[in-house]
């Protein structure tokens, strides 16, 4: 059901891209919990109140209070959101579609190693790979917000809440995965890999302007993670992320049932 | 049965292309070769036999283990090389001959260091960086290197200068020797004639010739038999000829070389 040999060339694969990651969100995660101060957050809700559209469009509101409500506003509507997704794109991508498209699924396949444990050891691949970014990403918030502003963070609740954007990412992931088992061909696969989270993360972005276009919120999925409810342990926010976990678990196995499946022209 | 069968195989890619219809058997310990022109279906056969493809109608089994469902137990004990290599081109070659006893789970009994003397490899370089007679080098030596007893050769010596490919001809004689099956596509013929017993000939993705290479050959022979007008100019004739004298006659056999009679198969269009 795994392999070793396989899963240690996958993440030697894939550790380039998670150091580039990496540092991309420690940067942002730095500065941005260096920037939080009372008073900015005035500056900042005059913003949200001149501009509500432009600023709501990417997740952030007026009136957040607290550290971790200033770090939901500014952190979970775009950083944390967008590029642990990049990297579930090009690392779904990359564990099984590239092999099939350029030929070297042959050196996998013709090996007595099942297809469902290629596939079952690419993905954990993929999620160890998620995992270690949201991992990070806690372990970074904590310390940033422990050294600047002591006592400020909720340890639970940075817990429940990272706990939410990894079932989040879990589930994006799943859509990388079985776009990347579905076709055989990187063009396809990098398509609906990386075009369904995008559209999803667009339709969040206007339905997150408010008005008319609110009733977009219900065609993606992102509505399911409310960073608010779920640091609030509020009962059908803790469910939505449920919901991504599962259905998560449903496209892995849709994406190795698919994969063992298919005919390959390699 | 046979140890490779493939029976009434059916693949319809549309357009003619495609394999229609395709039975033949190798039988343990034999080498069987397998021609035909480029887009005769051989490929596809072959994807069929290693469970790249599942048969539409048909089966394809080895040792009894059909090809589809089985894949993995059959892949224990058979190696391969496909007709387009593609190795990871970030490793370097030991790195690949690395990772592959690795993940083929082969401790000691790898033949690796074996094959690599036997063909001047030199696997250190970048995969990405190798020529293409290097990458089928590397190929040859991934193929044989868990000692499989089937083997499945897709045109294994494309891109062998003559000497290496001399040099696969032997070591495919020594394995048929130690009573491996072996099933190659080709389209050398003269490799064809010097390695294999039996001949399969497909075009088209219909196989049109299953036949032993002695058997083919015969078909084909013409002779001719000469009257000359004294028994020295006899002898002469034959001498430079390489007939057979007796009195004033002389009888000249004309071979068919194996590649006239593929050509045979092959070419002509459907009035052959």
């Amino acid at each position: 059901m795994f392999s070793w040999t396989l899963y240690q060339r996958g993440m030697k694969g894939s550790l380039r891209m998670l150091l580039i990651f990496a540092m991309v969100i420690s940067l942002y995660v730095s500065v941005i919990i260096s920037m939080y101060d009372p008073q900015l957050m005035a500056t900042l809700d005059g913003f949200a109140e001149a501009m509500p559209e432009l600023m709501a469009a990417v997740g952030m509101k007026s009136g957040a209070t607290s550290l971790l409500g200033f770090m939901i506003s500014y952190l979970y509507g775009f950083i944390l959101l967008i590029f642990p997704m990049v990297f579930s794109i090009l690392c779904g991508n990359s564990l099984i579609a590239k092999y099939v498209d350029r030929g070297s699924m042959v050196t996998l396949l013709a090996a007595p190693v099942k297809r469902c444990t290629v596939a079952f050891t690419q993905l954990l691949v993929l999620i160890s790979g998620i995992l270690l970014l949201v991992l990070y990403s806690t372990v970074l918030e904590g310390i940033c917000a422990q050294r600047a502003f002591p006592g400020e963070l909720n340890g639970k609740e940075l817990l429940m809440l990272n706990g939410g954007l990894l079932c989040l990412h879990l589930f994006i992931g799943g859509i990388c995965f079985l776009a990347s088992c579905v076709c055989s061909d990187t063009k396809y696969s990098i398509g609906f890999g990386a075009g369904i989270p995008a559209l999803m993360y667009v339709l969040q972005m206007l339905a997150n302007v408010g008005g008319n276009a609110d009733k977009v919120k219900y065609l993606t999925f992102f509505t399911l993670f409310n960073p608010e409810g779920i640091a609030a342990k509020q009962g059908d926010a803790v469910c939505g992320v449920t919901v991504l976990f599962i259905g998560a678990v449903i496209l892995y196995m849709l994406g190795i049932i698919v994969f063992s499946r298919k005919d390959l022209s390699i | 049965m046979g140890t490779i069968s493939v029976e009434h195989l059916f693949r319809d890619y549309g357009n003619g292309k495609g394999v229609f219809d395709v039975t033949f058997h190798v039988q343990q310990g034999e080498v069987f070769g397998f021609l035909g022109p480029n887009g005769a279906g051989k490929t596809t056969t072959i994807r069929h036999l290693m469970g790249f493809l599942r048969a539409k109608s048909g089966s394809c089994t080895i040792n009894g283990l059909d090809c589809w469902k089985e894949r993995d137990k059959i892949q224990l004990k058979l190696g391969y090389i496909p007709g387009e290599i593609s190795f990871f081109d970030d490793m370097t070659g030991t790195e690949f001959l690395r990772f592959l006893s690795h993940y083929r789970g082969l401790g000691k009994e790898s033949r690796e260091r074996e094959l690599v003397e036997r063909f001047q490899f030199d696997p250190k370089g970048k995969i990405k960086k190798m020529s293409k007679g290097m990458k089928q080098k590397l190929g040859i030596v991934a193929a044989f290197i868990h000692d499989p007893e089937i083997i499945i050769l897709d045109e294994p010596t494309s891109g062998l200068d003559p000497l290496m490919q001399s040099c696969f001809v032997n070591l495919v004689a020594e394995e048929k020797k130690k009573g491996k099956t072996i099933l190659m596509s080709s389209h050398m013929f003269e490799e064809v004639e010097r390695t294999c017993d039996h001949i399969g000939i497909i075009r088209e993705g219909k196989i049109v010739a299953v036949d032993a290479v002695e058997a083919l050959r015969k078909r084909h022979i013409r002779s001719y038999t000469v009257m000359l007008e004294s028994e020295a100019l006899a002898k002469a004739f034959a001498r430079d000829l390489g007939g057979t004298q007796s009195g004033i006659t002389v009888t000249v056999t004309a071979k068919q070389s194996m590649e006239e009679i593929f050509m045979h198969y092959y070419g002509g269009g459907k009035d052959v």
